[in-house]
């Protein structure tokens, strides 16, 4: 029987940088851009599960799509218990969205001071080229800089959507792998 | 007394929430604290032992590692179903050794079926060594 590793992704980010958009494009293999906004109020869940190459393992995916919105901060971060990995998204055409992706980051590692949380940085909406306010390099030196890997998505033209969460659960499932090494190293 | 939670016992693991088949949940009561089987993400997670006859037991004893808030449920009724408490403990963490607790049972303990919750802990992944219980099965 493959073996089924389990991961609860929390995705942040300010509101309307394209959160749920990410996650419904990922989730319905880019069948499904809501071109009508609505704002999450809480936490939705979806799942998927994704298969890892060159095993017969997989890890299903629990996304936790946060609500942005500041009036839901707290509320929301009672859903966050043992995260798993986080993706922090924002918007390239807005830079205040761009400088908060800190304070995002730091409210999910906070749940768990002590443990190891792989994460990614999502800068979404690259299509709108024109309006661009933060810069690629920009993006990537602050996700080296907190152990983030960087991926740049339009949610809207469907582009790229996939890596960063194929690249975490990869990297969890990694983790996997080693912690399983460190037990047979123990007794 | 023996260790009533062994395979040789007749017991067995009736449920397990995590599934490597490199790890199998049997890796538990084998006797050995080498082999393990470790949980593949996310919490709370859980697995029951039916025992092979109704037990008295006094004294359980576990080998684990980054294992935070553990939980025991105990049930006397021939399904493994109404559980009922038995104990629980936060464990402290260690680093590149296996936590050894041991939790005492008040006496006249009977049990059919144990199920261990565990709660939360220390790592994304936790794994359970060696269970062995110290008890006597009831006769009549």
């Amino acid at each position: 029987m493959p073996t089924v590793i389990r991961a609860k992704f929390i995705v942040v980010g300010d509101a309307t940088v394209g959160k749920s958009s990410l996650c419904q494009v990922f989730h319905s293999d880019g069948s499904f851009f809501n071109k009508a906004y609505t704002m999450t109020t809480g936490v939705e869940m979806v799942t998927k599960q994704i298969n890892i190459p060159d095993t017969k393992d997989s890890v299903e995916i629990y996304l936790y799509d946060s609500a942005g919105k500041e009036i839901f901060a707290d509320h929301i971060s009672k859903f966050w218990d043992h995260p798993s990995g986080v993706i922090v998204v924002y918007d390239v055409a807005t830079e205040a969205t761009f400088s908060n992706c800190q304070k995002w980051l730091d409210r999910v590692r906070q749940t768990e001071p002590n443990l190891h949380i792989p994460g990614v940085l999502i800068a979404n909406k690259v299509d709108l080229d024109q309006r661009r306010r933060v810069s690629p390099k920009t993006g990537k030196d602050f996700a080296s800089s907190h152990g983030l890997a960087y991926f740049e998505c339009s949610a809207k033209e469907m582009q790229g959507v996939d890596a960063p969460f194929y690249f975490l659960a990869n990297e969890f499932y990694k983790l996997y792998q080693e912690r399983i090494e460190t037990l047979k190293s123990l007794s | 007394m023996f260790d009533v939670a062994s395979k040789l016992a007749g017991a067995q693991i009736v449920l397990a929430t995590s599934c490597d088949d490199r790890y199998p949940p049997e890796n538990i009561i084998d006797g050995s604290d080498e082999t393990f089987w470790p949980t593949t993400g996310l919490f709370p997670q859980e697995f029951v032992l039916t025992f092979g006859s109704m037990m008295e037991i006094k004294r359980i004893n576990l080998a684990c590692y980054n294992v935070k808030r553990i939980i025991f449920e105990k049930s006397e009724a021939p399904e493994p179903l109404k559980f009922e408490p038995l104990t629980e403990r936060v464990l402290e963490k260690t680093d590149r050794t296996l936590q050894h607790e041991e939790f005492s049972i008040p006496g006249g303990t009977h049990i059919m079926h144990l199920r261990v919750l565990i709660e939360s802990g220390y790592d994304h992944f936790v794994s359970m060594h060696k269970l062995s219980i110290d008890g006597n099965a009831l006769h009549g």
